[in-house]
């Protein structure tokens, strides 16, 4: 714990932000997330920089297109669990002003820090500013998916914001990749220190590549990949056929999995002569992955693999991602799911190892959500077909679906569209039989409706609290 | 005797289909599967070409723009001479967004560079200094289509610009169209059809579809297509023109 540098201008932004932050829950426009960072970096640009230098154990950032939440929220709650509470920005504030906003409002008023590392999520587009303003001593990237192309742009332009950040990294950063994912694993090519993470069960392989698929051809000599399988989406053991590119043996992987329905999975992880049990109240294959790469940052960091394992038996799931909720009585999940290969892993967990049947889709096209719902297509809704026994389909678009379902073939009479949040919710409640569990599965700003409704019924508390 | 099978190929379905190009290949053979007319939909990569004058449809969807670069040299390389033939043959093609731009004299990336383009109508694409991306509603004039509309979602840098004798697809009610000045938006020459229109395109605009169906099975032998329900797909279609217009 160390007083940051700040100066008279640091200090001056670091009040203006820790004013707007008191403001805005004074007055209950939101929970001032990003904005007292906007109001700071408006003051003191370089405010970041300065508060994040006192920082004394650094920190880790974690980036990439799905698991961001759920991977930074692994890492925090293994620091917690070592009496290293770190900092961390409010999942979904993942741009630079709601990392400023982090600092802002942890730090004193005179910009000392109650914590000496931090843990933040970033979008891939602000990482390259990230790493710049905080020079961070670990640097993760989950993976790489086609993701509202209307508001990031395609996927080669968001690998490109990766690059440059993991190349302008300081001196003594390693990068934690998943080699699983082909775009991800090439990102590792030149760098000086790279732990690669990833899943050594071939068993678990499956022999097609979804439709959200996107990193089909090598990198280096653009030949179609040839994949012995894959985990989900591009995600698996892959390589070039005229040898250019192949996927990098991973230094900590998971070699053995067991998933017991949604509450719970067992893993066993090994890094090099070590190995360990991981028992975590988590499902579904991405979250395997979402675990290895929280466990090779925080080694990274000098945390033991079985120590860090063994905290994660209490770990709870961030919101929307797997939390499980009541409604009206009756039991629900949240699962969040904002682009393809999201959707289709929740949508698998739900199914297979939910065993859910009754539904609640919503789909929103707001800025945060993607503007365009193309991406519907691109989900294997299919899956529904002969398993859902009801589905009510809310939120801006939930025509969009109906059709989406209508063309997945299931049938007309199990589908229910429902305008408003609450309406919906008590519908597909009421439509869930004694016993079973409603999976709810909104889009970005479907769930912030949903989880509003939730939080008035006294179901839940804000997240931002 | 029983009908024959409705034929689509799929251009470069692994390269270009970033936008949800499945939505439309999925409606083609959902709808005419549920007329019971067997369909066989193959994916045509790159590498030299099938006979695509077997195809009654071709469906050209859209990539990213590194993708997009190495179909246009494809393209000219291996398929010119067999689109040629297929569109004599009456054979439909829909080309949507970079498949839309592959079907002109050129097209010019954000990078200046110029792509020679397959030259079957007469357009051609410049870069543009900001994407074009949004909801879209167009007016579709001439094609007995009912609604006379058209919806979808456009998202594109390129502005296309058509000769002087090339029928745009139809009229900009919202969005920006083929170059966001003239108020055109696509292009239609025979049984050729480009537009910028993804979302995905048919799935909200089943009337299409089934103008798309016709005319692939008319090229064999004269046909009638069978009615379908379709007001699933009409509700997210009146939807959205409502949300557009009021």
């Amino acid at each position: 714990m160390r007083q940051a540098r700040l100066g008279p201008r640091g200090g001056a932004a670091l009040w203006a932000g820790k004013l707007t932050a008191l403001m805005s829950r004074a007055l209950h426009v939101g929970g001032g997330t990003t904005l007292p960072g906007d109001v700071s970096r408006w003051v003191d640009r370089r405010i970041l920089t300065k508060l994040a230098a006192g920082l004394d154990g650094g920190s880790i950032v974690v980036s990439g297109t799905n698991g961001k939440t759920t991977t930074s929220a692994l890492i925090r709650h293994i620091l917690d669990s070592q009496g290293r509470p770190a900092i961390a920005n409010q999942a979904g504030a993942n741009l630079i002003f709601g990392v400023t906003a982090a600092l802002v409002d942890r730090a004193s008023w005179s910009g000392a820090l109650p914590a000496s590392i931090g843990v933040f999520e970033i979008d891939e587009a602000s990482l390259p500013l990230l790493v710049t303003e905080t020079g961070p001593r670990v640097i993760v990237v989950t993976n790489l998916f086609r993701d509202q192309l209307d508001r990031y742009g395609e996927l080669e332009t968001t690998a490109a914001h990766l690059r440059r950040a993991l190349t302008q990294g300081p001196e003594g950063v390693t990068a934690v990749l998943n080699a699983d994912d082909p775009m991800v694993a090439a990102l590792g090519e030149d760098l000086p220190r790279v732990t690669y993470a990833g899943v050594e069960a071939p068993e678990l392989l499956q022999p097609q590549l979804s439709h959200g698929a996107d990193a089909k051809f090598c990198p280096r000599c653009g030949s179609p990949f040839i994949f012995e399988g894959v985990y989900f989406g591009h995600v698996g053991h892959y390589r070039c056929p005229r040898g250019d590119f192949e996927r990098p043996t991973p230094e900590i992987a998971v070699t053995a999995l067991e998933i017991d329905g949604i509450d719970e999975m067992r893993l066993t992880v090994r890094a090099g002569s070590e190995s360990a049990a991981v028992r975590v109240p988590l499902s579904g294959l991405y979250n395997v992955y979402n675990v290895v790469l929280a466990l090779a940052a925080t080694r990274a960091i000098g945390v033991p693999l079985r120590e860090a394992a063994g905290t994660l038996g209490n770990f709870a799931p961030a919101f929307g991602r797997l939390e499980k909720v009541a409604v009206e009585g009756r039991p629900a999940v949240l699962l969040l799911g904002k682009n393809p290969t999201g959707f289709n892993e929740v949508l698998r967990t739900a199914i297979q190892f939910g065993k859910g049947r009754y539904f609640l889709l919503a789909l929103n096209d707001r800025i945060a959500d993607g503007q365009d719902v193309s991406w519907i297509w691109d989900v294997d809704f299919e899956s529904l077909k002969g398993v859902a026994q009801h589905v009510v389909l809310t939120g801006d678009r939930a025509l969009d679906l109906a059709v989406r379902l209508k063309y997945a073939e299931v049938p007309g009479d199990r589908i229910e569209v429902v305008t408003g949040w609450e309406e919906a919710l008590s519908r597909a409640a009421q439509a869930t039989p004694e016993g079973e569990t409603l999976f709810i599965l909104p889009t970005y700003t479907a769930m912030l409706e949903l989880r509003a409704v939730l939080t008035r019924q006294g179901t839940l508390t804000p997240y931002w609290r | 005797m029983a009908q024959p099978p409705l034929r689509i190929g799929h251009l470069y379905a692994e390269e270009m289909n970033i936008y949800g190009d499945r939505g439309n290949i999925l409606t083609l053979s959902k709808r005419a599967g549920w007329r019971g007319i067997d369909v066989r939909v193959e994916p045509i990569g790159r590498g030299p070409s099938p006979d695509l004058a077997e195809y009654d449809l071709l469906f050209w969807g859209g990539g990213q723009d590194r993708d997009q670069e190495l179909v246009f040299a494809d393209a000219n390389e291996h398929k010119l001479a067999s689109i040629k033939e297929a569109v004599a043959q009456g054979s439909v093609v829909l080309a949507v967004c970079g498949g839309y731009q592959l079907l002109g004299a050129y097209y010019v990336t954000a990078e200046r560079q110029r792509l020679p383009g397959l030259g079957l109508v007469d357009l051609h694409t410049e870069p543009g200094a900001r994407r074009n991306i949004g909801n879209v509603l167009i007016d579709v004039p001439g094609l007995g289509l009912e609604p006379p509309t058209l919806v979808g979602f456009e998202n594109h840098s390129g502005r296309t610009y058509l000769g002087a004798n090339v029928e745009p697809l139809g009229r900009v009610v919202k969005g920006a169209g083929n170059n966001g000045k003239d108020g055109t938006e696509g292009v239609r020459a025979g049984n050729i059809f480009g537009t910028y229109l993804h979302g995905s395109l048919l799935p909200k605009n089943p009337h299409f579809a089934d103008l798309l169906i016709l005319r692939a099975l008319a090229r064999r032998a004269p046909t009638e297509l069978a009615p379908l329900d379709m007001s699933v797909e009409l509700d997210a279609h009146q939807a959205l023109v409502r949300r557009l217009t009021g």
